[in-house]
């Protein structure tokens, strides 16, 4: 894909939404760079939308009462795979393998389909009181 | 970056409302806001401009599809102009792209409306 394959890592904790979507686009437009793609290119596209479903998820129902502690973040590049984590202490997600896309009508449920859709591989793990998202996508 | 939204009326009587900004979790109440302000007059037909939506995402689209059901139960219509590749490609990997058929101009949009 003539990427130049560059290393990159990103790392940030959020404790609040509009902040934390803030950092997640920026942290992605630095992504592409270093990956020396194009502002169109597709599959960092998908990613996006999908590392923006599950963030907007975390960053919403991950930080119960909207107090801290914040939700870490993590991004890295290697050899043209991008991987992406969240650790929220959230409640857990119930439904994560088994929500699928709604109705046309409907106005919500569609984030989580979407980002599995959108990325090669989308992990969630309950780890005690934590919620672990990893999120892999190959460019 | 917080969504700000412009509203006009057009010649023909339709309302044009422009976001300008991310249409996400953050923007949707915002959107939702500008559309219960086109429908006090009445019935209306409104375009949604998206030449400045930079990104959107599910629960910006909710809030799109919330905004298309209210225009629809007061006997209205709205049609969607303008969308950028992103928003092209969240329309058609939710199939909503049959819901909303886009028009790639709001002049597009307004004629025939």
């Amino acid at each position: 894909m003539g990427t130049r394959a560059e290393p990159f890592e990103f790392h940030a904790t959020f404790s609040d939404l509009d902040e934390g979507l803030e950092r997640l686009h920026e942290s992605v437009k630095l992504l592409r760079d270093a990956a020396g793609r194009k502002p169109d290119d597709t599959n960092v596209m998908h990613f996006e939308i999908a590392l923006a479903e599950i963030g907007a998820n975390v960053l919403t129902h991950g930080r119960p009462n909207h107090v801290d502690p914040p939700v870490e973040y993590d991004l890295r590049l290697d050899h043209d795979t991008v991987r992406a984590s969240f650790i929220d202490r959230g409640p857990a997600v119930l439904d994560f393998a088994t929500r699928e896309m709604p109705g046309a009508t409907s106005e919500s449920g569609r984030g989580l389909p979407m980002a599995r859709w959108l990325l090669d591989e989308l992990i969630y793990q309950r780890d005690g009181e934590v919620n672990k998202w990893r999120l892999v996508k190959h460019l | 970056m917080t969504l700000e939204i412009q509203s006009r009326q057009a010649n023909n009587g339709v309302t044009v409302v422009a976001p300008t900004g991310r249409l996400d979790v953050a923007g949707a109440p915002t959107l939702k806001e500008a559309i219960s302000e086109a429908l006090k007059g009445g019935p209306s037909k409104v375009v949604l401009d998206m030449e400045g939506v930079s990104f959107v995402d599910s629960t910006g689209l909710g809030s799109v599809i919330a905004a298309l059901k209210q225009i629809r139960s007061s006997q209205g219509d709205l049609r969607l102009a303008a969308p950028n590749q992103q928003v092209r490609v969240v329309l058609e990997l939710t199939t909503l792209d049959r819901v909303f058929p886009y028009f790639s101009t709001v002049e597009e949009a307004l004629t025939g409306f």
